[in-house]
């Protein structure tokens, strides 16, 4: 069974990381503190919540809007080899 | 699959992602805390200062986005787990 979930939770890990470093590029500018200042961390929150819905809604349409391509390219590919 | 072989390929996936994770840290805090502007090689107190917070910073981030990320998952969970629910009902 991990195995199987291998490949999906590195891509898992690997948006994590992604999500980790833009947040940090945004929201983190204030470099005096060596702690989260509130502003900070209230924009971290939303970035945060912001991403992981931006790509719930990504993956929705990529998987509407993929069934199609792959017929139209499976179709190609027969008529131009019969 | 065998447990051995599971927990060594989930020991390879952290050190990997640990190992990006640093390698975007690097980025981003050099980005932040070194200016573009190569007169000198040393590091001034302002940068080596500048470079420990971000560091300390960045670590906190990624906590706080892994704990975010759990709870947003698990309510997406909860959420799944009703519409099926309702959907088996109805």
């Amino acid at each position: 069974q991990p195995q199987s979930h291998a490949p999906q939770l590195r891509d898992f890990l690997l948006v994590y990381n992604r999500m980790t470093e833009l947040c940090f590029r945004h929201c983190v500018c204030n470099l005096n503190y060596r702690l989260l200042t509130t502003r900070e961390e209230s924009c971290l929150d939303a970035c945060a919540g912001r991403l992981v819905r931006a790509n719930h809604r990504l993956m929705g349409s990529y998987v509407g809007l993929m069934p199609a391509i792959i017929q139209r390219r499976s179709t190609y590919y027969e008529d131009s080899t019969a | 699959m065998d447990p051995l072989r599971a927990q060594q390929l989930a020991a390879e996936l952290e050190v990997d992602m640990m190992a990006d994770m640093y390698n975007r840290m690097t980025q981003a805090c050099h980005r932040k805390c070194v200016p573009p502007h190569y007169k000198d090689a040393e590091l001034s107190k302002g940068e080596c200062v500048c470079l420990d917070r971000c560091v300390a910073k960045y670590l906190e981030v990624h906590e706080r986005m892994g704990k975010k990320l759990t709870e947003l998952s698990l309510q997406d969970e909860e959420l799944l787990k009703r519409v099926q629910q309702g959907t088996g009902t109805a």
